[in-house]
């Protein structure tokens, strides 16, 4: 397994040296697929390890957007503190709606619909309040500085969307190697097994949940402030939940770097599709093509590409003792 | 509270019900018999809108009379998506089936953006602006006969898959996949079926749906979220559930814009969803599991 | 506050030492004053417009309107101060959405975009907005109403088309003229919207400007439905029980038809339709698909000034190349703005991103294709002159020919027609 450290450690000095060569746009991109990335661990860590599925994990990103750039609107805090705010008020919801789901024994496609339920409900609610600019939205002022999380430049911002990877990346192999990762692991493989195993499925599914959710919302103040606009059908809507599934279902759910390898595979392509096949005219090609991809990802790699990566590697990185 | 508008609202709810009943119905076959999620069953049903309303500027076909043919070419469709792309993803983790009926859905929704356009399109249709009125109340034309089409549509569709032997060996592999399968039910050709009754079931859907409104290759998600809170209403498999979560789910939207700003209409499908889910979860004539 | 050098561009560098040294030698064997940086062979303007999403037909119209310009000037010998230099016209896509218009204005500037033009949405126009601020390349706004925008006193923002605070003031004025000229009495009005952005925003502004101004009218019902919606009915329900004497919709093009057909089956009587200013109403499919039932609905819009000769011109190449569609409000300030750079740029005498700003801010632009005075911007980025026209659906033979400018008078191509006849009344 050394080898293996070895070789991500040096992935992470490549990472960590980039922005000396790499101009704006290529940082930008890289940025993207850093912060989707992130958002897909956060998701993997209720999904993936507890094979519960949320389609509405952007609701707790518009939390936590919303709540940190209200907090900046009114107060002048800063976003670093509003952050945890909006955090710890997605956390209450998503326990809220764990315990809905969880009390209510809803599995599959039940949990499934019920979280694309409270999203939307969520999201309908804040395009009529007032104070969160309704159908306008928030128009977020640029103030560049440190403690406005906002930068000129892209290269902090690429920092800051490396460093909540590297974060996401730590949380979720502490969870794998610790009793509360493999009650989680039991309970996705089986939950009824594991129950009469008797360990607290409730229990376990709800921290998933919270933490989850928890973290999924220090990304939304973390856009906001990169994006300046915030507006319901941007970053609570069905379309961003199925963004944030897609990296940790194509890399594979459930392992550490699913995310990360799937982030790398998606939005570079798409990026590229998108700046060669739209100035061809034809309005919805590129799109036509990345559904065509997504489908042909899943015929390949119908457990994720980590599986496929784990076995092809495995013999390079790991010394088999005899 | 006015009583006319009450009335108003709730009839033609109800007259609309009756076509997201017929919406739903595909979704429930699909669902019931393959458990997978439909994600493209919206978009499907706009493109199926496109193919009628060509046929009508093209060969001056009212979309009520070739509504057949439109079902009849969605339900190539719906056969060949079933084969292609559903039928190898039916033992894959939901995860990845939901990955896949996305892709569907972006595939449908941007293929007519491709062929068509994005702009709206509402060709004149014979019966488009004709109403009867009586008393204080309006009754929609078109919307009446996409009723009556729809409800006849539902019905024939139960009868076939309660009589006839294709109909019932769906059923039965919706029982028991397995069960199927070793008594040597040729069972892809079933699901690709079923799909594609699916698929005609939204075709004639959308043909209904032309002369009561513009056209838009992105109209297709809600159209999508409303069968699928219909399906949980009336309960997942049940098609008399279908039927009759459909009017109620159209009653109840048109009457919540009495209480609730019109742009929260989808609130109260939504509540009804999540309120079905704590409660009752194999809605009002599903099968307890 | 000190001025910033936008970032130097990795690898462009290459591309930009290559054309200096063809240009250094080039000065040498010609004997030009070499003042090579601000004589390009090709100036590249980046255009960011909502091609695919929910707005595809007016994204469309924009990047056709802005391409109508690029190839206008080029075909009249480019930039005629930087030798003739050529625009180039990188066509992007922000699919309507924030992020992707951020990523697709990174990658002009990285492809050597001097300036940005675009992008219609609102929310995406601040997006870009802030992305121009932090690399310092002008942005010129071709359409986004919201005010927000340009009062964050952004320097490298530059809006053509009005603001709201615009929208309303032109309004106020042809509200008043129509009453007085007509002799009318409106008292009821009903207002109602889409639930977008844009839809609420207008609304909410023409609401405010009813309560400010303090006009005589009452607001017996303000309804909002979700953008996309398919179904009106139970909206015009509501409408008909307020029963209002004219109604103030702000829409989208779909909801328009949506409209105008519910409010004929349930026959709600009105004195007519005067929009504070939305699309919908005036769109060739509207036009053509609602035949008699579009006659007679006024919108308060910025448009393209009939009688102005640049406006014939372009039109007339945009209906050739574009059979069936005509110059309009979108695509008419999309091909002004790409005008005004190209003006900016003939004066600046450079491409240099300082040197293009205050330019435009120097801007007094006279040939305006649209209804309004030249373009002027203020400290803010605002186009002072920008106004809206009132429009009118009018019955004509040809329906292309239909959408006439009423108000103001000096850009009327015809009189308008108020109170209106009963839909159901036209035969």
């Amino acid at each position: 397994m050394r080898r293996l450290y070895l070789f991500l450690g040096l992935v992470l000095a490549v990472l960590l040296l980039l922005p000396g060569v790499l101009n704006n746009y290529w940082l930008e991109i890289f940025i993207l697929i850093f912060y989707y990335a992130y958002l897909g661990q956060c998701w993997n860590i209720l999904t993936g390890y507890t094979g519960s599925i949320s389609l509405g994990h952007a609701l707790y990103l518009g939390i936590g957007a919303y709540t940190s750039t209200r907090l900046v609107m009114v107060f002048g805090l800063t976003p670093w503190v509003g952050m945890f705010a909006g955090a710890l008020l997605a956390m209450a919801v998503g326990l809220c709606i764990g315990f809905l789901g969880f009390r209510f024994g809803l599995r599959g496609v039940y949990f499934v619909l019920i979280t694309i339920s409270f999203a939307e409900i969520g999201r309908l609610i804040a395009l009529h309040m007032e104070s969160l600019g309704s159908f306008m939205g928030l128009f977020i002022d640029f103030t560049p500085g440190f403690w406005n999380m906002q930068f000129r430049g892209n290269v902090p911002y690429y920092y800051v969307s490396l460093g909540l990877l590297l974060f996401s990346v730590v949380v979720v192999r502490a969870l794998e190697l610790s009793k509360a990762g493999r009650y989680l692991v039991a309970i996705r493989e089986d939950e009824d097994a594991a129950e009469s195993l008797g360990v607290n499925t409730f229990k376990y599914k709800m921290l998933a949940i919270a933490l989850s959710a928890f973290m999924t919302a220090l990304a939304g103040t973390f856009d906001a402030n990169r994006i300046f606009h915030l507006s319901p059908d941007r970053v609570m809507s069905m379309g961003m939940s199925i963004e944030i599934i897609l990296r940790p279902i194509i890399g594979g759910m459930g392992t550490v770097l699913g995310p990360i390898v799937g982030s790398f595979l998606i939005t570079l392509p798409a990026e590229w599709t998108r700046a060669y096949l739209s100035e061809v005219g034809r309005p919805g090609l590129h799109m036509v093509i990345y559904g065509f991809v997504l489908i042909a990802a899943v015929f390949f790699f119908p457990r994720g590409i980590m599986p496929l990566l784990n076995r092809r590697l495995r013999p390079f990185f790991s010394k088999e003792k005899e | 509270m006015d009583l006319t508008l009450v009335l108003q609202l709730a009839l033609q709810g109800f007259l609309m019900g009756g076509v997201y009943s017929l919406i739903a119905l595909g979704l429930s076959l699909i669902f019931g018999v393959m458990k997978v999620i439909n994600f493209a069953h919206g978009e499907m049903m706009v493109f199926a809108m496109f193919l009628s309303i060509t046929v009508l500027l093209g060969w001056g076909v009212d979309p009520y009379l070739s509504l057949v043919a439109v079902a009849a070419f969605m339900f190539g469709i719906g056969y060949l998506v079933q084969r292609v792309f559903v039928n190898r993803i039916l033992d894959l983790p939901e995860a990845m089936q939901v990955l896949v009926l996305v892709g569907l859905a972006i595939i449908f929704e941007n293929g007519t953006l491709m062929i068509w356009g994005g702009s709206d399109i509402s060709p004149k249709t014979s019966l488009a602006l004709s109403a009867l009125r009586w008393g204080g109340i309006t009754v929609d034309v078109p919307r009446l006969i996409a009723f009556v089409l729809a409800i006849i549509i539902t019905l024939a569709v139960l009868v076939f898959l309660k009589k006839t032997t294709i109909g019932k060996a769906i059923r039965a592999a919706a029982d028991n996949r397995y069960g199927a399968l070793i008594i040597g039910t040729h069972i892809n050709r079933l699901y690709g079926i079923c799909f594609g009754i699916g698929a005609a079931c939204v075709g004639a859907a959308g043909a209904l749906l032309v002369p009561l409104m513009p056209a838009k290759a992105t109209m297709g998600a809600p159209y999508t979220m409303i069968s699928f809170v219909i399906v949980i209403l009336g309960g997942m498999g049940s098609l008399i559930g279908a039927l009759a979560g459909g009017l109620i789910i159209g009653v109840a939207e048109s009457l919540g814009t009495v209480f609730l700003p019109s742009s929260m209409k989808q609130m109260v499908s939504f509540t009804i969803m999540v309120v079905i889910l704590l409660l009752r979860p194999q809605g009002l004539f599903g099968a307890k599991s | 506050m000190k001025e910033t050098q936008p970032e130097p561009q990795g690898i462009d560098r290459r591309t930009f030492l290559k054309t200096t040294a063809a240009a250094g030698a080039a000065a040498a064997i010609t004997g030009f004053p070499a003042v090579v940086r601000s004589q390009p062979k090709e100036i590249i303007i980046g255009s960011n417009q909502p091609v695919t999403g929910p707005l595809p037909d007016i994204g469309i119209a924009m990047q056709r309107g802005n391409k109508l310009a690029a190839d206008e000037i080029n075909a009249r010998g480019g930039i005629k101060s930087l030798g003739g230099a050529k625009i180039k016209l990188l066509l992007g896509d922000n699919e309507a959405k924030e992020e992707v218009g951020r990523t697709v204005a990174e990658r002009q500037i990285k492809e050597g975009a001097v300036v940005l033009v675009g992008p219609f949405l609102s929310g995406v126009a601040m997006a870009v907005a802030t992305l121009a601020e932090q690399r310092n390349i002008p942005f010129v706004i071709d359409v986004a109403a919201l005010d927000a925008i340009t009062a964050k006193g952004y320097k490298n923002v530059f809006r053509c088309f009005p603001k709201v605070e615009y929208f309303m003031k032109s309004l106020g004025v042809y509200l008043d003229q129509i009453i007085k000229e007509k002799k009318v009495t409106i008292k009821r009005i009903a207002v109602t919207n889409a639930g977008d952005a844009f839809g609420r925003g207008q609304a909410a502004a023409f609401v405010k400007f009813v309560k400010d101004q303090k006009l005589p009218f009452e607001i017996v019902e303000h309804i909002e439905y979700p953008l996309g919606v398919k179904d009106l009915s139970a909206e015009v329900t509501k409408i008909k029980a307020a029963k209002p004497d004219v109604l103030f919709p702000v829409s989208r093009p779909g909801d328009a038809k949506l409209l105008i057909r519910e409010l004929y089956k349930q026959r709600v009587e009105l004195m007519g339709i005067i929009s504070p200013g939305s699309p919908g109403w005036y769109e060739p499919e509207f036009v053509r698909d609602m035949d008699k039932l579009a006659y007679y609905v006024l919108d308060n819009v910025p448009w393209v000034n009939p009688k102005s000769p640049v406006f014939k011109e372009a039109d007339k190449q945009f209906q050739k190349q574009y059979p069936g569609k005509y110059l309009d409000t979108n695509s008419g300030y999309a091909y002004l703005g790409v005008l005004v750079i190209a003006d900016a740029l003939e004066r600046a005498k450079s491409t240099d991103p300082a040197a293009l700003r205050e330019a435009l801010r120097k801007t007094n632009f006279k040939e305006n294709p649209m209804v309004g005075g030249p373009v002027v911007f203020d400290e803010k980025g605002d186009n002072i002159n920008a106004t809206a026209a009132m429009v009118q659906v009018l019955p004509d033979p040809k329906i292309d020919d239909r959408v006439k400018v009423v108000l103001p008078k000096e850009a009327a191509e015809a009189p308008y027609v108020f109170p209106w006849r009963q839909l159901w009344d036209r035969g």
